[in-house]
């Protein structure tokens, strides 16, 4: 029972965190803009939701307090999606190298910004280490009869959150326009749609989700070391949308496989069978990569993604 | 957006216009777009540490800046110096392994795999095997070269993108490093936490061949810089002077045109993912050998592969410059470590180097804009000869 606890309570928190943060990278590569800073906007979007549990006084009531975390980090990704924005939309730069530019950046920006906006002296100095143990108690709550382990209510928000991605992009208008500015931004804008105005949406959008998805990383926990970034999950989500063939309940497929081969990566050891082959624990660590490595051979043969994906639109030339 | 970007475009007329007749040639523009990056890198990082500590900010901001120039004695400079020189040369390698995989088209993200794999392997080699350091280097040029070839097989038979197996691959690289290492307690220093360190007087660490005595005696400068420099040749003289280097810049500029030319691209993704991969390997060499860095328990992928990608990017994917560009990077992030006694986290260098590397992503856009300012003043030039003769 403990066992099938512990499974849960990390399958539900890591499929929630790969959903929302897979399907911000949808919104923005389904508009033409590859999406490789996810694992940067969660480093941000952790940071600023961070800060506010911080400077958050203690006399705010809990409702209260948990929505102003949660726009925090919205606020946190979309400020930080907006630089990338900026450089690949209107300046036209290479989406990967700004990509990796943004995900280096925010590491940096969240250990120098924890240290100096939150971090109490006590703390070594090679780290930058929040706790926020009052929090973690307000957004988990318990199930009964598996009270060994915490629930996050942010996997309800998230989860509805997937039916509400499909409705937008397969049933409005600023779905099709998405749509459109990612297969063929050509032909959108001779119909009339400002191309620059949908991808900066599509962005935004997607700095908003992995925002709120680098909140449901660090809550996994009561403290977060900044050092460690999103710990992979973005590149990991990013694997999730190409496997889910940027489809978002094909995604949600894919984040719960990924997540269940990161739970095994935690709770391996009590699992008799798996502790009795006695492997490392780094193999497990491994295994998410090695399988969306593997699964990646099978699909990028026909591969569906979005004609456009990765070119700056210009209006004037060609 | 058109604001920021008439505010952008109007900072730096002001100041571009004085070095307009140095424009015309590709190179100069280059060099003047690298400055920019460069400079404004260093102006975001100045407003931060300002931002965090204004009292203190002047005086990081000169020790980073200065390194070692803060010393007074002439003799400890030049001892400095040559350290960082020493830690110059990984970096030299690192940005030709990823702006070689950039000419022809590959984004080497996979680089700190690749480095982190031949970090593994020199360590094996090295503290287990007790090989000399010209095999120990071998070998790890051998193992970066294998794991970059994953890279190019999968891109060119399954047609999966080497940035997202790349990252795959970086992560993979980084638990099996922590495991291997930990795996064995002659490489493994459990009392610390990290593994061993390659130290003076082991068979595998780099020969000095007399070079210390330029440098005060230090004796951590040595065949490391030469072989970066030989690198930085051998790249220079592949990419502009023989076929190959031809063919997979026609490859990276056009995939079509290589096609229909009748270019081998699987031949030439595959040698070049394996050349991209030799330079990581030499990298981790360069640095391993010279007893810079042990391997740490990490959770995050090694940032040797990303300095890399800033350098090369930062020297305009250009062979020789990458040489100015490295030094710059190690010199500020060297000068940015000693920046923790003021007050100031060690890592507003990195977010130096990382906002020069998105700011090099503008580099097109300015090149662009330098370009297009010489069109209009050619044009100009030209209407007004025009006009006196027709006077005359």
């Amino acid at each position: 029972m403990i066992l099938f606890a512990s499974t849960m309570s990390f399958l539900l928190i890591y499929t929630s965190i790969l959903l929302v943060t897979a399907l911000a990278g949808l919104f923005s590569e389904r508009s033409g803009v590859l999406a490789l800073s996810l694992e940067g906007n969660m480093t941000i979007g952790s940071l600023f939701a961070g800060i506010a549990m911080n400077l958050m006084p203690g006399s705010v009531p809990a409702p209260i307090a948990c929505i102003v975390v949660i726009i925090a980090a919205i606020i946190g990704g979309m400020l930080y999606s907006f630089l990338h924005a900026v450089a690949c939309i209107t300046f036209k730069a290479n989406q990967t190298l700004i990509g990796i530019a943004l995900n280096i950046l925010a590491v940096s920006i969240a250990v120098v910004g924890n240290k100096v906006l939150t971090a109490s002296p006590a703390l070594p100095a090679g780290n930058s280490r929040l706790k926020f143990t009052a929090f973690y108690e307000m957004f988990n709550f318990i199930v009964p009869g598996m009270e060994t382990v915490r629930f996050n209510w942010l996997i309800f928000i998230i989860l509805a959150l997937l039916p509400l991605a499909w409705f937008i992009l397969y049933k409005t208008k600023f779905g099709l326009r998405l749509r459109a500015c990612g297969e063929n931004p050509r032909a959108a804008d001779s119909a009339g749609i400002n191309v620059t105005k949908i991808r900066y949406v599509g962005v935004l959008i997607c700095g908003a989700l992995s925002g709120l998805g680098g909140l449901a990383l660090i809550l996994t926990g009561a403290e977060w070391e900044f050092a460690s970034g999103a710990n992979g999950f973005g590149f990991l989500a990013l694997a999730v949308l190409i496997f889910g063939q940027w489809k978002p309940f094909l995604v949600f497929l894919g984040s719960l496989i990924f997540a269940l081969f990161k739970t095994i990566s935690v709770i391996y050891p009590s699992i008799d069978f798996l502790a009795s082959l006695n492997i490392s624990s780094y193999f497990y660590l491994m295994l998410p990569y090695i399988v969306c490595l593997i699964a990646l051979i099978f699909i990028s043969k026909k591969n569906k993604s979005p004609k456009d994906l990765g070119n700056p639109y210009d209006k004037g030339n060609s | 957006m058109n604001k920021i970007k008439a505010l952008f475009i109007k900072c730096f007329d002001t100041v571009n216009n004085g070095l307009t007749k140095f424009t015309k040639k590709e190179s100069a523009k280059t060099v003047i777009t690298s400055l920019w990056c460069a400079l404004l890198g260093l102006f975001i990082g100045f407003i931060i540490i300002l931002f965090i500590n204004p009292s203190n900010a002047f005086d990081g901001m000169a020790a980073t800046l200065e390194n070692f120039f803060i010393f007074s004695n002439s003799d400890t400079r030049l001892y400095y110096f040559g350290s960082t020189l020493a830690k110059t040369a990984p970096l030299i390698v690192m940005s030709l392994s990823i702006l070689f995989g950039y000419k022809c088209g590959l984004f080497n993200i996979g680089a700190s795999g690749q480095y982190t794999i031949a970090f593994v392997v020199i360590l094996f080699a090295g503290l287990v095997g007790n090989l000399p350091w010209y095999l120990v280097m071998l070998l790890a040029m051998i193992a970066g070269a294998s794991y970059a070839v994953i890279t190019g097989l999968l891109k060119v038979f399954f047609n999966v993108s080497e940035v997202i197996s790349g990252i795959m691959l970086n992560c993979i690289a980084l638990y099996l490093g922590n495991g291997l290492c930990q795996s064995n307690t002659t490489v493994w220093d459990a009392s610390h936490g990290e593994s061993f360190k390659i130290t003076q007087g082991s068979q595998a660490f780099l020969p000095n061949i007399g070079l210390d005595k330029l440098f005060a005696g230090n004796t951590v400068v040595g065949i490391g810089i030469i072989f970066a420099l030989i690198a930085v040749i051998v790249i220079f003289v592949v990419l502009k002077k023989t076929t190959f280097g031809y063919e997979i810049q026609t490859i990276g500029l056009n995939p079509e045109a290589a096609k229909y030319a009748g270019i081998n691209k699987v031949k030439a993704i595959i040698l070049s993912t394996i050349i991209c991969g030799a330079l990581a390997g030499l990298s981790a060499s360069l640095s391993a050998q010279n007893g810079f860095n042990s391997w740490q328990l990490s959770s995050t992928v090694v940032s040797a592969g990303f300095d890399g990608i800033s350098s090369a990017f930062l020297g305009g994917l250009n062979p020789i410059a990458v040489v100015f560009s490295s030094y710059f990077i190690t010199h500020i992030t060297d000068g940015g470590s000693v920046i923790t006694d003021l007050g100031f986290a060690p890592q507003v260098a990195n977010i130096i180097t990382a906002s020069i590397i998105y700011l090099s992503g503008f580099s097109a856009f300015i090149k662009q804009y330098i370009s297009d300012k010489d069109l209009m003043r050619e044009q100009k030039l030209l209407c007004r000869g025009n006009n006196k003769k027709e006077d005359k």
